[in-house]
């Protein structure tokens, strides 16, 4: 549409907040049929920027707690397929499945894959960080819980019981400070120090 | 008296109000989406508003595709980036206008930019050319003295920021808006379906949606926009006296009234 200096004039004080439409322009624009289509490359170049920007912008308080939950929390959103994990990471389906479950420790994953992992997924390094050693907290001292478990062993519906206390078991060991001794601590804090250094 | 209706206070259609029509996809999705993290979000964020975005720089506020691209590109990231921070309150729409407010930000980010590199004038001299009838060389010196000002208040809240290392920060651009209150002044003085009228069309509303607002019949909105647009500037004179003094301007500045 042709536009004169008058509409300029007007373009300009509707920038600078000086007048305004009460919205009218706002649901306009909402109604347009669109009529400048931006190239593909463009798109998808937009698209990976963004996604590229979303993952520093997740919040602490959003980063899930374990490498398990956080890949149960991508299979569910439908994010990435598992073998699409499985392939870019160079993982085998057997390893992959025991990362989803937290039943294997991060020391037996090389600090590349983390790093790799951590770039697939956009995770800042503190909150990644803090998830893998809380992984291995959680698998370490695992066992330790099991006993705990199987004094349960008599009661009745035990199998409901055992699920119960395994997540709220989850809960507790991750979300403690748990001290591991001394030679696992200088292997996680090794293999930490590594991925940290990716950033 | 003619009876103008709050836009957003329309009974029709009141929650499809700044609803995209896109690929099926609503905005409470997109926003649930990207505070989840969800890189799918940025696939339909893109997909919905990308090329609405970008029309409206170009045919709207006739910035350069390239310079387009890059602002739609911040909008959406700074959508991205402060996502979090956003709420529903009243209806789906209320992403829209949100997006439009951010985009808006950013164009009138490079539109004081390019006033303080290249200058609006150039700009504004050929939007005046373009209709070169309708307006007098004097109408045309009072738009661009408001221009000369705004670009000079900028200079100066640019002076002044770089001078005292962002103390002044926040205030920049509040002399240039100041500059500009003459124009929301202007509009005052007219009645409520001229002033609609002007404000929209300068922003591409579709004379049906004005009729709307207005209760005017489209046709009527046609044939009155030229001769609204004439009255704003003669009302506009009257505060440029020095400028009017020696023209036309100065003896019909004060018949306020459009004649049929």
């Amino acid at each position: 549409m042709k536009r004169d200096a008058i509409d300029r004039l007007l373009q300009l004080a509707f920038l600078e907040g000086t007048i305004g439409t009460r919205g009218a322009y706002e649901t306009s624009a909402a109604r347009k049929p669109v009529e400048i289509r931006a190239s593909e490359s463009s798109r998808v170049r937009l698209q990976e920027r963004l996604a590229s920007a979303l993952g520093g912008a997740i919040a602490p308080q959003d980063v899930p707690l374990t490498v398990g939950l956080f890949l149960k929390g991508v299979r569910s959103e439908g994010a990435l397929q598992p073998q699409d994990v499985v392939s870019r990471l160079g993982l085998s389906q057997n390893i992959y499945r025991m990362l989803e479950h937290d039943r294997i420790s991060p020391l037996k994953i090389s600090a590349e894959i983390w790093k790799m992992f951590r770039r697939l997924f956009n995770l800042p390094v503190d909150e990644f960080v803090e998830m893998v050693r809380r992984t291995h907290q959680l698998v370490f001292f695992r066992p330790s819980f099991r006993t705990t478990l199987a004094r349960y062993d008599a009661r009745k519906q035990k199998g409901m019981k055992a699920s119960a206390l395994e997540q709220a078991a989850v809960e507790l060991y991750t979300k403690a400070q748990l001290s591991l001794p001394p030679e696992e601590e200088s292997k996680l804090d090794a293999l930490l120090r590594s991925i940290s250094q990716d950033s | 008296m003619t009876r103008v209706s709050h836009p957003r206070a329309s009974p029709a259609r009141p929650e499809k109000v700044g609803a995209i029509q896109g690929p099926g996809v609503s905005n409470r999705q997109v926003v649930q989406e990207l505070k989840e993290a969800n890189r799918l979000g940025c696939v339909h964020l893109v997909e919905l508003y990308q090329n609405r975005l970008l029309g409206e720089a170009v045919n709207v506020f006739h910035v350069p595709p390239a310079d387009a691209d890059e602002i739609v590109s911040d909008t959406l990231l700074a959508v991205v980036t402060e996502i979090q921070s956003f709420e529903f309150k009243r209806s789906d729409g209320d992403f829209h206008f949100w997006v439009m407010t951010i985009l808006r930000n950013r164009i009138r980010d490079f539109v004081r930019h390019r006033a303080l590199t290249e200058g609006l004038m150039t700009s504004f001299q050929e939007a005046a050319l373009e209709e070169e009838e309708l307006y007098s060389p004097a109408e045309r010196e009072v738009v661009g003295s408001i221009v000369r000002q705004y670009e000079e208040s900028l200079r100066t809240d640019d002076e002044a920021f770089a001078h005292d290392g962002g103390d002044t920060h926040r205030k920049t651009g509040r002399g240039s808006s100041r500059k500009l209150q003459v124009i929301a002044d202007t509009l005052e003085l007219m009645e409520t379906w001229e002033r609609v009228l002007l404000r929209c069309r300068a922003l591409d509303v579709p004379y049906d949606e004005i009729s709307t607002y207005t209760g005017k019949p489209v046709k009527q909105l046609k044939v009155y926009h030229a001769r609204v647009k004439k009255k704003f500037i003669r009302l506009l004179a009257k505060y440029y006296p020095e400028l009017a003094a020696n023209t036309e301007i100065g003896h019909v500045a004060h018949s306020g009234r459009v004649e049929p």
